[in-house]
């Protein structure tokens, strides 16, 4: 194989998932009637904000050779705490401040707060304690869900307030606000991976946690910062995730945590650790967005939209694979 | 290490005793079978049947499936050894839990369906609204609104189903679009809401606002649901009442938004005066009487008990909840439990 022949499938394998994007982009829009318009790609946009941040921390966590299955209850709790001191119905207690955008950064802060805590506690028990990530991580998805249908009661909060909501409701270039704070988060994170020491450590650690150690990386504070910022970011998608329901109920985000994992590893990230950027998980995420919207717009029966949503992330891995697969023949 | 020793059987002791016996009710122990205490409609029905039960003296203990049929099939399993004065199923599978409700009648131990019902198997009471009946009082309500916004029975209707492994949202729309088959303009998209997660619902409402920019109606199958369903409208620059709202279960949240004037309708399940029947004809039950036909006064509802094959069973008709009658406190989300104590039917 010619040098710029070689040069060109590595190109295509190393953003394969932005490709399999496009291709079925093209697809559903000669396929789906209605699919094909500026505002439903506005909405894939809007639709991957919550689970495009959730995908982030999870995806901190796998790359540096652990796992975090709490995010999707630590952004539950996130939503719940926002709900509960901030909306004004049901159990939302309706808290103010003038001015009244000051909500915003309170809010905001409290959730991340709850959630790196959280994620301190979990980076402490693996790090500190050596026990399991998988366990510790399992243990915090069910008691984290746990403490926000104990501190609901079951019901839930509604009204957020406006000056919050304007996030959600309020467009830019047909977009709304919320979509710019993912990006917003990918974009940093996708900086701190690919040119700080934090994000070289963490792909090192991932990839070989004993060599690291003996070439004088802090193994320790790298993984417990991984972990706190795994808290944090699922907090912050959970504030996101309150936003755009304009408040919280008890199973908010149920499920999201199976689509974060289907992001990670079809954006290219391995969960043996060690391997993956960020751009490619946030074309994971936006490739679930899209074959989400094409099933909802599809008007398939009700009883087989989860098996085609299970295949179609089926073939997007098979796919993966595949190119796992030419690149070490390649090699 | 004595006076350790004193003080730890002491306050053991004293811990059995807040577990146990002190603040039993002298009838003795019922145990609830909830499916989740992931929505409104769940969880106020554990305090309303605590509430009716203890006003006839029993102790209600409930435990939580989690949405999760093999769960409930071992709770069920462990609470016929418990050998309780009765056990109320809310099921979370109509059918996987039948075999469990003629195990506990084999057992000796009475059981009572609630709010969910299981024909395929006879137990000693049933209490339901009727969820295909929901779905016939969504669908009555639908033709009103659709010839107040559009002159006629025509247009374009949203159902957003809970999720689509759940048997009860099934039977509402079961019921729904067997009422409006008799409609032929009137189109029918429906999509679940996987997990019956309240952001899916958003999901697929902002989805079809733009593939369907002339919906006329959304009508959600929990009230849950709605407020991600009005968020979505909301980001879509919908003002309230150009999209009709509606919804089913009568949760707070759903009268707040027709106090807001997002949601025309939400067709309530009379959770009080379901959860009320069950304690009105508790003691029967237990002492194995026969529960005569007919009608009764449930909160002031009138309520027909009928004997079924799967044995009696008493049907509270569920209403519609509009801006005129949202602030009536019979409805259970106004949150304001009846303050005169029930009377067992004697």
């Amino acid at each position: 194989m010619q040098q710029s022949q070689r040069r060109s499938l590595e190109f295509v394998l190393d953003n394969l998932v932005w490709f399999m994007l496009l291709a079925v982009l093209a697809i559903f829009s000669a396929a789906v009637p209605s699919y094909f318009q500026p505002g439903i790609f506005a909405n894939i946009i809007e639709q991957s904000s919550v689970l495009g941040v959730m995908s982030i921390g999870l995806a901190l966590v796998i790359i540096a050779g652990h796992m975090d299955l709490s995010v999707e209850s630590v952004a539950a709790l996130s939503a719940m705490a926002t709900g509960i001191l901030f909306a004004s119905s049901g159990i939302g207690m309706g808290i103010t401040f003038t001015p009244g955008w000051l909500v915003v950064p309170a809010s905001l802060l409290i959730g991340i707060v709850v959630g790196g805590l959280i994620g301190a506690l979990n980076g402490y028990l693996v790090v500190k304690v050596k026990m399991n990530a998988f366990i510790v991580t399992l243990s915090s998805f069910i008691w984290v869900r746990g403490l926000v249908v104990a501190t609901s009661g079951g019901r839930s909060a509604q009204n957020l307030a406006d000056e919050v909501r304007f996030l959600a409701i309020q467009r830019f270039l047909g977009i709304p606000l919320t979509a710019y704070i993912a990006i917003l988060c990918f974009v940093g994170f996708s900086f701190m991976m690919a040119k700080t020491r934090l994000g070289r450590h963490l792909l090192m650690i991932g990839g070989n946690e004993a060599a690291a150690f003996r070439a004088g990386i802090k193994v320790d504070k790298v993984l417990m910062i991984a972990f706190i910022l795994s808290g944090a970011i699922a907090a912050l998608a959970g504030w996101l995730l309150a936003i755009r329901t304009s408040g919280a109920t008890a199973n908010l985000g149920a499920g999201m945590l199976f689509n974060a994992f289907a992001a990670v590893v079809i954006g290219g990230v391995s969960l043996k650790g060690g391997l993956g950027a960020l751009p490619g998980v946030y074309a994971g995420v936006l490739l679930l967005s899209s074959i989400n919207t094409a099933i909802n717009l599809m008007g398939l029966p009700a009883h087989y939209t989860q098996v085609i949503h299970g295949l179609l992330v089926l073939a997007a891995v098979l796919l993966d694979t595949l190119k796992q697969t030419i690149r070490k023949q390649l090699a | 290490m004595k006076h350790l020793l004193r003080y730890g059987l002491v306050l053991l002791a004293g811990t059995a005793g807040f577990l146990h016996p002190a603040y039993a009710q002298e009838k003795g122990a019922v145990y609830y079978m909830v499916p989740t205490l992931l929505d409104e409609f769940q969880t106020g029905s554990v305090s309303a049947l605590e509430m009716f039960l203890e006003q006839v003296g029993y102790d209600l203990t409930t435990l939580n499936a989690d949405n999760k049929t093999d769960l409930q099939q071992s709770q069920m399993n462990d609470v016929i050894a418990l050998a309780p004065k009765a056990i109320i199923l809310a099921a979370v599978d109509f059918n996987a839990l039948a075999p469990s409700v003629d195990a506990a009648r084999q057992a000796g131990i009475p059981v009572i369906q609630f709010d969910r019902q299981i024909s395929s198997t006879v137990s000693d009471f049933t209490s339901v609204a009727g969820t295909v009946e929901i779905g016939y009082v969504a669908a009555d309500e639908v033709e009103r609104l659709l010839t107040e916004k559009n002159g006629s029975v025509k247009g374009k209707v949203l159902q957003v189903l809970g999720d689509p492994g759940d048997p009860y949202t099934l039977d509402i729309q079961k019921g729904f679009e067997e009422r409006m088959a008799a409609f032929p303009e009137v189109t029918i998209i429906s999509q679940p809401a996987m997990m019956w997660e309240a952001s899916n619902a958003g999901t697929i409402v902002s989805d079809q606002l733009l593939a369907n920019p002339d919906i006329d109606i959304v009508f959600s199958h929990a009230a849950h649901l709605s407020v991600a369903a009005v968020a979505s409208l909301e980001a879509a620059g919908k003002q309230p009442g150009d999209v009709y709202v509606m919804s089913s279960n009568g949760a707070p949240v759903a009268l707040q938004l027709i106090r807001d004037g997002w949601m025309q309708v939400e067709v309530e399940q009379p959770l009080y005066a379901q959860a009320a029947a069950v304690a009105m004809f508790m003691d029967k039950i237990v002492a194995g009487e026969e529960i005569a036909p007919g009608e009764y006064d449930v909160l002031g509802l009138p309520s027909v008990v009928s004997v079924e094959e799967w044995g009696p069973t008493i049907k509270i008709p569920g209403a519609a909840i509009t801006a005129e009658n949202v602030d009536n406190p019979a409805f259970w989300g106004n949150l304001k439990p009846p303050a005169d104590p029930i009377t067992p039917v004697e």
